[in-house]
C-alpha cells in the first residue's frame, strides 16, 4: 500500500479561485445561456396515440385550437402530427387517409431538447433547424412538455428589462 | 446595444423576410393550399387588384376546415375563409410592433408593406425567433441539435 501524503490545508490552492464567472452585457444572454428548457413555459401539451385516425386526430388539433399534437406511447414521444403535416399530407389526400392511423402521416423522429438544456437550445431547434413545436423530454427519455415560439417569446419579453 | 433597443430603434426589414403566397378573393382553396405546399409556407395573403392586402388564409383555419367540412371546403373561394383585415405592418415600422403582435394578439404571420400599402414580404414567429438567434450567435448557434446529451457507455477502458 502506497502512503499518500495528507495535503497541509495551508499549502492547498484551490484551482478555481482566480475563475471568474463569466459576465453577460445582456440579461437575455444570460438567460439563454444560465437557464434551463425548464425555465420556458411547456405545459400544457396536447398529445394522442399512434393509432388515432388522421380524421380524429385533425378534429382534436381544431377543437383543442392547437397546432402540434404530440404522438405517444407509455409516455415515449413517437413523433409530432401539426398544422403543416395537415397541409403537406393530409389536405389534397383527406378522402384517402382519414381513417389511417395518424402514424402514417406524422412526423417522425422529431428534433427534440431535454428539459436540462440550456434555454438556447430551443431557440436553436427553431432558428437553425426550423422546426416551430419541439418537444420537451426528460432525461429518462419520458415527455413532458412542448415549446412553441409563443411561449419561447413569452420568455424572451420576461426577460427583456422593463422601460 | 442590448436586444431591448434593438427591437425598439430597428425597423421590421431587419427581420427575415420571406416571399409571401399571393391570391386573389376568388381562387379556389385547392389553388392557394398548392402553392402554399410549393412555398411551404403557412399562409396565403389575399391582394386586391392595387396589390393590398385584405385577408389573410391559413394552415390552422385549413385544420378547422377540414374538421368541419372535409375535403369539400377545398373547392370554396379563399375569400369565404380568410380573416379580415390582414395583421399588417410597415417595413419601417420598430421590431417591437411584431413582438406586440405575436404576443398580445396570438398571430403567426404578419405581412410586410412598403410606403404605398402594398404587399412587400412575409414576417412573423419566425423572423423573429431567427432574430433573437442572430442577436446571440454565441448561445444559439452553438448547441447540440438532436441526438442524446450523453454517450450510453461510457469512454474508454
Amino acid at each position: 500500500m502506497v502512503d499518500t501524503p495528507t495535503p497541509d490545508p495551508e499549502e492547498f490552492q484551490d484551482p478555481l479561485e482566480n475563475y471568474d464567472p463569466k459576465t453577460y452585457d445582456d440579461p437575455l444572454e444570460e438567460a439563454l445561456a444560465e437557464e434551463t428548457v425548464e425555465q420556458i413555459r411547456h405545459e400544457p401539451m396536447a398529445t394522442i396515440s399512434p393509432d388515432t385516425t388522421v380524421q380524429a386526430a385533425v378534429e382534436q388539433l381544431a377543437g383543442l385550437h392547437v397546432a402540434c399534437l404530440l404522438v405517444e406511447e407509455d409516455g415515449q414521444l413517437l413523433g409530432v402530427f401539426s398544422d403543416r403535416d395537415v397541409l403537406d399530407k393530409v389536405a389534397f389526400e383527406f378522402d384517402k387517409v382519414k381513417d389511417e392511423p395518424v402514424r402514417s402521416v406524422m412526423t417522425d423522429d422529431p428534433i427534440y431538447v431535454y428539459d436540462t438544456d440550456s434555454s438556447a437550445a430551443a431557440f436553436s431547434v427553431m432558428a437553425v433547424a426550423g422546426f416551430r413545436h419541439v418537444p420537451v423530454l426528460d432525461l429518462q427519455q419520458k415527455l413532458v412538455g412542448i415549446v412553441s415560439p409563443q411561449r419561447v417569446t413569452e420568455f424572451v419579453q420576461q426577460r427583456l428589462p422593463t422601460a | 446595444m442590448g436586444l431591448q433597443q434593438n427591437l425598439h430603434d430597428e425597423p421590421v426589414s431587419k427581420l427575415a423576410i420571406r416571399e409571401p403566397v399571393l391570391a386573389v378573393a376568388q381562387e379556389s382553396l385547392r389553388e392557394v393550399i398548392g402553392r402554399m405546399r410549393e412555398k411551404r409556407l403557412g399562409c396565403a395573403i389575399v391582394i386586391d387588384d392595387d396589390r393590398k392586402p385584405i385577408g389573410i388564409f391559413t394552415e390552422s383555419v385549413l385544420t378547422q376546415l377540414l374538421s368541419q367540412q372535409g375535403a369539400l371546403a377545398l373547392e370554396e373561394p379563399v375569400e369565404q375563409h380568410m380573416a379580415s383585415p390582414c395583421p399588417c405592418v410597415k417595413a419601417t415600422d420598430p421590431i417591437m410592433l411584431v413582438v406586440e403582435a405575436m404576443q398580445l394578439k396570438n398571430i403567426r404571420f404578419i405581412c410586410v408593406l412598403d410606403e404605398a400599402g402594398c404587399v412587400s414580404g412575409l414576417t412573423g414567429q419566425k423572423g423573429m425567433i431567427e432574430f433573437v438567434a442572430d442577436h446571440f450567435p454565441d448561445q444559439v448557434m452553438v448547441q447540440r441539435i438532436g441526438g442524446k446529451p450523453y454517450p450510453n457507455t461510457r469512454e474508454g477502458a
